[in-house]
């Protein structure tokens, strides 16, 4: 009924922010997977990670157990919101002011353990469910 | 011999005066009397009839397509509310930089500032934008389209806009920002109880 890939906007050397806590705070795409086409949200890509999230004066170990991943990692990743607009089923179109992802191991499962901003709802249907209980708000 | 015989003039004078007898037994032979008779008796009939259709007196109506907006409008928009709203005649309806809320019929409302409005009969759309989490969201609208529940003017812009476009409220430096105060308000205000906006 409704196209099951969304269009996007994201390929390679896009410049993506990582909402989660991983550690990273900016990504670089070098890759998207399964897909000819440029990426969309509920798409699995592959990203260097070009900053890392500043820790601050904080340097406790807790602080430094949390991050688990470093400038020029490698690894795979969910979009989660584009700023290319997008349709939905119903006719509406939605864009969001940012490209943004959240890291992911090769299982699927997320390397942080929390989210700090909106997702797209078409992580459901894509089925990246355990990312939508993360996120704090899914539009 | 002396040059041509001075009999020959003579016999070319005899073969056209004997093709001018003989051109209206010729020409008498050539009609086809028989083919003439058979053609009356027997009408040529074709294997496949054209029905032929009287001609239209003119078109129904002057502009068959806005006949047509207004009926799908009837069907989709039966009250005229939304039309209205969104109307161009109308000095009360709501114009670009107003905050509007859009309840759907299956998910959550959204709101946000109007920043477009395309009138294209039935295919009307806005586009609302709003911050979540501190993100920009936008979100374009089907003004007659069923799965919209309801529009809610929430608040109008003090200041009537100059322009019909707002796409320079993207821009940090004019952006509105969150719109969730705004309408928390006025939902405590208009509904006793209140649809809590997420």
């Amino acid at each position: 009924m409704f196209p099951s890939r969304v269009l996007g906007m994201v390929q390679l050397k896009s410049m993506l922010t990582c909402i989660d806590n991983s550690g990273a705070a900016l990504v670089e795409c070098v890759m998207v997977l399964k897909r000819k086409k440029p990426a969309g949200i509920g798409d699995k890509i592959v990203v260097v990670i070009q900053k890392q999230r500043s820790l601050g004066q904080d340097l406790s170990a807790t602080a430094q157990a949390a991050v688990k991943v470093r400038r020029g990692d490698v690894c795979h990743a969910v979009v989660v919101r584009t700023k290319k607009k997008y349709s939905r089923p119903d006719g509406s179109y939605i864009r969001f002011d940012d490209n943004a992802c959240v890291l992911v191991n090769k299982a699927g499962d997320p390397l942080g353990t929390r989210l700090s901003g909106v997702v797209g709802e078409e992580l459901k249907r894509k089925n990246w469910s355990k990312i939508l209980s993360l996120a704090p708000m899914n539009v | 011999m002396s040059g041509p015989s001075p009999l020959r003039p003579l016999a070319w004078c005899w073969t056209s005066v004997a093709q001018f007898m003989k051109a209206p037994l010729l020409r008498k032979s050539t009609i086809p009397t028989q083919f003439t008779r058979s053609f009356i008796v027997v009408p040529y009939e074709p294997k496949r009839r054209i029905k032929i259709h009287p001609p239209i007196k003119g078109p129904l109506s002057k502009n068959p397509i806005e006949n047509l907006t207004a009926a799908a409008i009837a069907i989709l928009d039966p009250s005229g509310a939304r039309q209205k709203m969104f109307s161009r005649h109308n000095k009360d309806s709501i114009r670009p930089g107003d905050i509007l809320q859009v309840r759907r019929r299956n998910g959550d409302p959204f709101s946000g500032v109007l920043l477009n409005i395309r009138r294209r009969g039935i295919d009307t759309g806005f586009l609302l934008r709003d911050q979540l989490t501190r993100v920009g969201v936008e979100m374009w609208f089907k003004l007659y389209s069923p799965a919209i529940e309801d529009i809610d003017l929430v608040q109008r812009k003090a200041k009537k806009a100059r322009r019909a476009k707002l796409y320079y409220m993207r821009q940090p430096k004019h952006d509105f920002g969150s719109v969730a105060n705004v309408v928390k308000e006025y939902v405590r205000r208009v509904r006793p109880a209140p649809r809590t906006r997420r």
